[in-house]
């Protein structure tokens, strides 16, 4: 087993500062959903992590900890994250990305 | 070299793999894109196999997120560890033998002006500290005198991580590595003193953890170099695996570094501020209107 980033939607839609997309070292990676979480009443969308492009270095959990603050990113068993997004599931949109969430063990 | 060479040949798209077709759909070709729009758009750099956490990772990401026309780019590199994933772009890359890196990226600079005239091709290479000074030393130096007209771009991780950790003339006097087990007897190379000596337009240093910074930074000298000369920058990028920097810690390290003994400096020549502010729109290089002085 190994560890990928998990993005509380909740946490990280109450202001979606965007700033842990920029500094995560892979490309198209961690990405946006301007709609997540709306359905709550939230305001922002939050961020989501392709769990198959995610290599576990933990530097996005760092950034939003120190550097947003607002400790919404966990590192997690790649078993124990229930359904995720993934590369092959994901559409991109104008200004915007959206994911079907799907089990991430292949097998 | 043109918007037209990504798109598909009428009927084959269906065939293409989901990442080419959101790259054709949904990347940066033809449009403005910005490190604070990353998320939302396709990124042109693909999965390669640099290490996990890596800040060279990182910064080549975002410089290839800050290219000013990612359409007409082309990508120069050698040995090392970046290209490794400078090669996993939708924009063409070249391997120079390693060190030969900025004699090739002459030679293409030149042939694509022959080639396309005053069209904008945009050449830019990226290498690390020992290809680019210890091995490729004489190329890179010979090539900024020359003046030739491309951004040379130092991944340094002040030691040669790709081959295990040998010390180069970017590593700090003293460090310990796993091939320099008595330490570095000499200073780090003064590589930015010699890019100005040599005649280098556009001249900086950054550091990753600041990504809008490293973006403005990369515009600029693709830009300046495009219209006027070679231009130079260093970026500090650490090795976590040569340097035990543990994975988590590396925005943490490179602002300590940055605080240290990388702060962020720009050079450019007055030729490169006024083709900046005239040509681009850099209001901050436009001479500033003399001051009327009314006789009282
Ligand atoms: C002509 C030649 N000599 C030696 C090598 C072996 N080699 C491959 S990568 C490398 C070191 C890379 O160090 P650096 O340029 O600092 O880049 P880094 O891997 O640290 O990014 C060497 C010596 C080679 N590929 N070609
Ligand atoms: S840094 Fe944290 S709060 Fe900000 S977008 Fe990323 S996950 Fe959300
Ligand atoms: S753990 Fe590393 S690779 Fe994974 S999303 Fe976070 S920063 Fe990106
Ligand atoms: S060896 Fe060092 S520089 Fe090379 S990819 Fe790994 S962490 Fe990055």
């Amino acid at each position: 087993m190994y560890l990928i980033a998990y993005i509380d939607t909740e946490i990280c839609a109450a202001t979606s500062c965007k700033l842990c997309t920029q500094y995560c070292p892979e490309a198209n990676t961690i990405l946006y959903n301007n709609d997540a979480g709306k359905e709550k009443g939230l305001k922002y969308g939050s961020a989501y992590v392709a769990v198959d492009r995610c290599k576990g270095c933990a530097q996005c959990v760092w950034v939003c900890d120190n550097m947003a603050k607002h400790n919404a990113i966990k590192m997690e068993m790649i078993d124990q994250v229930g359904d995720s997004a993934l590369t092959e599931n994901i559409t991109y949109g104008e200004k915007n990305t959206t994911a079907k969430l799907a089990n991430p063990i292949r097998g | 070299m043109s918007l037209d060479y990504v798109k598909f040949t009428p009927g084959f798209d269906r065939w293409m793999p989901k990442e080419y077709r959101d790259m054709v759909d949904h990347g940066p070709f033809g449009k403005k894109t910005s490190v604070s729009q990353v998320g939302t758009f396709k990124e042109i750099l693909e999965e390669h196999p640099m290490c996990a956490g890596c800040a060279m990772t990182l910064f080549i990401r975002l410089a290839m997120i800050a290219f000013p026309n990612p359409e007409d780019t082309i990508t120069v590199g050698t040995a090392g560890c970046g290209r490794l994933a400078i090669s996993q772009a939708a924009i063409p890359f070249v391997y120079g033998n390693y060190g030969d890196q900025n004699g090739v990226a002459s030679g293409l600079t030149r042939g694509l002006k022959l080639r396309f005239g005053d069209k904008p091709k945009d050449v830019v290479v990226m290498a690390g500290d020992g290809g680019m000074a210890d091995i490729g030393f004489a190329q890179t130096l010979h090539s900024w005198f020359r003046k030739e007209k491309f951004t040379t771009i130092m991944l340094d991780n002040e030691v040669y991580g790709n081959t295990g950790g040998q010390e180069s003339g970017m590593t700090n006097k003293g460090q310990v590595l796993k091939m320099a087990p008595v330490g570095k007897k000499f200073e780090k190379m003064d590589m930015l003193g010699m890019a100005k000596v040599s005649g280098c337009a556009y001249v900086a240093t950054v550091v990753p953890n600041n990504p809008r910074r490293v973006e403005s930074v990369i515009k600029k000298a693709v830009l300046v170099a495009r219209e006027v000369g070679p231009t130079y920058i260093q970026a500090y990028t650490s090795c976590n695996i040569e340097y035990a920097i543990p994975t988590d810690k590396v925005m943490e390290d490179a602002k300590d570094v940055e605080n240290d003994r990388y702060k962020f400096s720009e050079y450019l020549t007055d030729d490169a501020k006024q083709a900046l502010g005239e040509l681009y729109g850099y209001k901050e290089y436009l001479p500033k209107p003399a001051k009327t002085v009314t006789a009282g």
